[in-house]
């Protein structure tokens, strides 16, 4: 089978795992042995199934992993979990080329050459975690130690919230550009401002029959789009009544909107306007089926719908029938997407669409708007939450200023994906030593000092509470399905072998051994639970379904009503959008959106995913910039032509895709290409849109407002022909080419 | 269902696909679950940009209409699995042959390449190995054993993955029972998130497919030239707002 492990070899690593079964219990619980000496029951050449979590995106969707001989052939999602119910998306099916990534770090390394210079000297694990050590115990205080994360599992998040607290250190940063584009951190913003409870809501798609989405690509990449597919298909063919409908609003028709019966183009930023306009006319009109619209009166009672409707550019008449439409409806849903949260006046623009869902009476009402339970998952529930930009930028202000002597950068790639005139990668310069986590030397990596490479997800343990979650109680639990294949290490594994070098508070604070100590530990509290889709008579039974299982979930669903907070039962904020850039010489709105096969960019090192057409384009392996056909005639270019598309803030320069649906006053461009670095696959591969953003965050201390840059076009006269799969001279395809 | 001396006894199986334009969404995962467990290569970004791909499942998009009032459809296109196959009679090798079970198998030991079955294929699903497929190591490891990877010039398409059919078969069989209606999944109908992808027997008339098959949303691709495809398509919906 493989050429990197002769069968002598292969002999040896078996015989040496035997050796240490008997020496370290760390070793013989970890590690997985390959199947020289099968097991009864497992056949060789015949497939074994595990059960993990796909960690592609922060959906925490559940796996089963097919594995034949010790090597993992095949990842299909698990039929079991409640959240994904065995579907998987394009991004979830690529994970095997994770593992397999011929770009991935083999061991731990040093960059000796000085940061960028790519010269890696490997190290012992146990020298770079004494020298992580030594870097630790050298601050002179604690403040002077920073944690910028990406979104993680939340096994690790405790664990390194525990650590930093021991060390009386700040609590990581949290920021990922995927997390941005779907506006998480200001859906559980505007969650706590209209429930309560600062969590993702769960929008009941399924059992709707009326559905009105605010630019969430819930097909796509937001929040948990395998979900969201399950419970579109059964919307739309589905056995609760009639086919459901869907209206998306939002600047550029995206796949999503593709799906809906009806594609409402906005102007960025407007899409606020058109819930509240439509919130009026359904109080003011008295529409619908849920009595007295006396309570909500009070909402909308500074919205001018005439004013709503010449700011949105949206007609009255149109705004009218789609009110009417909607509050008709049995079970409509209202759902605040992703480019509500890129623009300065996000959180009221969620705000009018929350008020929507509340005015039709459809929180907490079958095919409306949930939160989910937590049952007794509530203990294991320690998810990171996305910080808002203001700490972000905070941060790369405490680096510049020299505050901060040692950096960790775990999860996330904030070179490639924060807006390159934030200035993190110069900030970054300005910080005497820098340590990286991740398993590829990625922008972000490759200004570090220290690489710790942590396994790829199919290789570790952890747990996940997904958010937004199921329909009931469920956690995610993620189990390695082959032995690691290189000497790396896990993450938590890292914290832990750190704290116990630092001894004293760290190590009070971190008692675990190892990973999975810990987590046998935190599984241990669900054991017992009457919900349980299982359960057993010991806790070693109970840890030993719960990797068959993948994870731990309430057999019955369990819906969570959500209670309308008190305080907003007051009028409804207006917010008029704002721009970066002056609108006579940057006259477009710059809509950057995620892929929907590399989303914010992390999938690019993936050849199947480079490989994937976009689904409204057919383009793969490459950057585009899409016109308005009216747009494209005024400028005199067409198809694969290159444009340079200049903001205040820079430009880059790549080939139009003349784009039926997209608003005249917007160029939209895919976020994901262009990686510096990142592997062969990824590296010099089209252009990041994040280097036209402007650095600035929602008003209310939100987070990034991507969405809020103006930009102009200059042609360059030059071509580039863009690999697409749809043919354009209309010969029809080819597929002999 | 054209029934002539192509189609073997009544009592076997003929595997039929239903495709619910209603319910795709145009997400790719069935594309990338197809390179998954068909060990199909990538064709890389140069050869890509002259409008090569190797994918046996692809998603056409249809623009329909003109900004404001313009719409985006998905098609999943893939082999039909013609009962009157035209990629069949022009093979020189009889590398193209029509299974007992009614599937167009590619025999690839004996595909010489000539690449006529590509050229009488109406629907385009054929596509060829101009190249010796690369890998790079180690994701050699990510191949599934099941299937052979294709060396250069050899013509490839979807075969509703046989390899999944015969597990199912097998294991069925070592139970002394028959196959259950869904048990059989083509990997892209086993992960398609809104379930517009159906796999089933058409010979049996209570299969799911069999009763979706009798919609009076069916129809088949290019039907007048008398390819009888098992791939059967559900139109979309249309509802007027």
């Amino acid at each position: 089978m493989t050429k990197s492990i002769s069968r002598r070899q292969f002999f040896r690593i078996a015989g040496g795992t035997a050796a240490a079964t008997g020496i370290s219990p760390k070793l013989r619980r970890i590690l997985s042995e390959p199947f020289v000496r099968p097991p009864e029951d497992v056949l060789p050449g015949r497939a074994t199934w595990y059960a993990s979590t796909c960690r592609q995106c922060p959906a925490g969707c559940g796996i089963i992993v097919r594995v034949i001989n010790g090597r993992a052939k095949k990842i299909e999602g698990n039929p079991l979990h409640p959240l994904n119910r065995g579907k998987l998306c394009a991004r979830g099916q690529a994970g095997l080329q994770v593992l397999y990534n011929p770009d991935r770090l083999r061991n731990a390394v040093r960059q000796t050459g000085g940061r960028g210079s790519r010269q890696f000297e490997p190290l012992y694990w146990d020298a770079a975690l004494d020298l992580l050590a030594e870097k630790i115990r050298a601050l002179s205080n604690p403040g002077r130690l920073a944690v910028l994360a990406g979104l993680m599992p939340d096994h690790l998040y405790r664990l390194l919230s525990l650590l930093l607290e021991s060390l009386g250190a700040a609590p990581p940063v949290i920021f990922d550009l995927h997390s941005a584009l779907e506006g998480r951190a200001a859906a559980a913003r505007s969650s706590e401002v209209f429930f309560g409870a600062a969590e993702l809501p769960v929008y009941d798609v399924g059992r709707s029959d009326v559905v009105f989405s605010f630019g969430a690509n819930f097909l796509e990449t937001w929040m948990s789009p395998v979900a969201q597919s399950v419970a579109y298909g059964n919307m739309r063919q589905g056995a609760f009544g009639g086919r459901g409908l869907l209206v998306q609003f939002e600047p550029r028709l995206s796949a999503t909107a593709a799906s809906a019966d009806q594609w409402i183009p906005l102007r960025p930023g407007t899409e606020g306007f058109v819930a509240l306009a439509l919130g009026r006319i359904i109080v003011e009109e008295r529409l619908g089926h849920v009595g007295s619209h006396r309570p909500h009166a009070a909402l909308y009672q500074d919205v001018d719908v005439t004013e709503m409707a010449a700011a949105s550019r949206v007609p009255i008449e149109s705004l009218r029938r789609l009110a009417r439409l909607f509050a008709d409806a049995e079970h409509p849903v209202a759902i605040p997407g992703g480019s509500l949260a890129g623009q300065q006046n996000g959180a009221a623009s969620m705000l009018a669409v929350h008020a929507l869902n509340h005015v039709v009476a459809q929180v907490g009402r079958v095919g409306g708007v949930f939160l989910s339970s937590p049952g007794p998952t509530a203990m294991l529930r320690q998810t990171a939450r996305v910080d808002s930009f203001a700490q972000v930028q905070d941060l790369i202000e405490r680096m510049k200023a020299g505050e901060v002597d040692l950096l960790l950068a775990v999860g996330g790639n904030p070179v490639f994906e924060l807006p390159a005139t934030a200035g993190f990668a110069a900030a970054i310069e300005r910080v005497p030593y820098v340590v990286s986590f991740g398993s590829f030397v990625d922008e972000t990596a490759v200004r570090a000092d220290l690489i710790l490479p942590e396994h790829t997800y199919l290789e570790s343990w952890g747990y996940q509470v997904p958010e937004p979650g199921a329909d009931r109680p469920a956690v995610s639990g993620q189990q390695p399905v082959v032995r690691s294949l290189y000497d790396t290490q896990a993450s938590a594994d890292v914290l832990l072998g750190l704290a116990s070098r630092l001894g004293g508070r760290p190590s009070e604070a971190l008692p675990w051994p190892d990973e999975i100590s810990f987590l046998e530990e935190t599984v241990r509290d669900l054991h017992g639970s009457s919900l349980g889709a299982y359960d057993a008579d010991t806790p070693a039974g109970f840890f030993a379904l719960w990797r068959q299982y993948g994870g731990w979930w309430s057999e019955r669903e369990l819906p969570r009503e959500p209670v309308v907070a008190e305080a907003v039962i007051q009028p409804l904020p207006i917010v008029a959008p704002q721009f970066v850039g002056d609108e006579r010489t940057y006259p477009f709105h710059l809509h950057p959106y995620p892929s929907v096969a590399l989303s914010d960019g992390r999938g690019a090192n993936l050849p199947w995913l480079q490989e994937t057409p976009d689904p409204m384009t057919t383009a793969r392996w490459s950057t585009w910039v899409e016109l308005n056909p009216e747009v494209a005639r005024s400028l005199g270019i067409g198809d694969d032509d290159i444009v340079r598309v200049i903001s205040p803030h820079g430009e880059l320069e790549a080939p139009v895709v003349v784009y039926p649906g997209i608003h005249p006053d917007v160029v939209a461009i895919p976020v994901g290409q262009g990686h510096t670095d990142y592997g062969r696959f990824a590296r010099r591969r089209g252009s990041n849109p994040l280097d036209l953003v402007a650095p600035v965050a929602a008003a209310d201390g939100g987070a990034l407002a991507w969405g809020a840059t103006r930009v102009r076009l200059e042609v360059t006269g030059r071509r580039q022909t863009l690999a697409r799969l749809e043919s354009l001279d209309g010969a029809g395809r080819e597929s002999l080419g | 269902m054209a029934q002539d001396a192509n189609h073997l006894a009544e009592s076997g199986p003929r595997w039929g696909l239903i495709v619910d334009l209603d319910r795709c969404t145009g997400c790719q995962a069935c594309v990338v679950a197809c390179h998954a467990e068909n060990n199909v290569p990538v064709a890389g970004e140069k050869q890509a940009a002259y409008g090569r791909w190797l994918h046996w499942i692809i998603i056409q998009r249809f623009w329909e209409g003109e900004y404001p009032n313009v719409k985006a459809r998905f098609m999943p296109l893939m082999c039909q699995q013609c009962g009157e196959a035209p990629c069949e009679p022009v093979c020189p090798v009889y590398a193209t042959y029509h299974n007992p079970e009614g599937l167009n198998a590619q025999i690839y030991n004996r595909c010489i390449g000539t690449r006529f079955c590509g050229n009488a294929c109406p629907y385009k699903v054929r596509t060829f190995n101009w190249f010796r497929p690369e890998f790079s190591e180690p994701l050699t490891e990510q191949l599934n054993p099941d299937v052979t990877v294709r060396s250069r010039g050899i013509m490839e398409k979807c075969t509703f993955c046989i390899q999944r059919i015969r597990r199912a078969q097998l294991d069925a069989r070592a139970q002394g029972r028959e196959p259950a209606d869904g048990e059989i999944q083509p990997a892209c109908v086993q992960t398609c998130p809104p379930g517009a992808l159906i796999f089933g027997d058409l010979n049996d008339p209570d299969s799911r497919a069999s009763q979706l098959a009798r919609s009076h949303r069916a129809f088949r691709l290019l039907e007048e030239l008398g390819t009888d495809p098992a791939a059967i398509y559900l139109k979309g919906g249309e509802t007027n707002v």
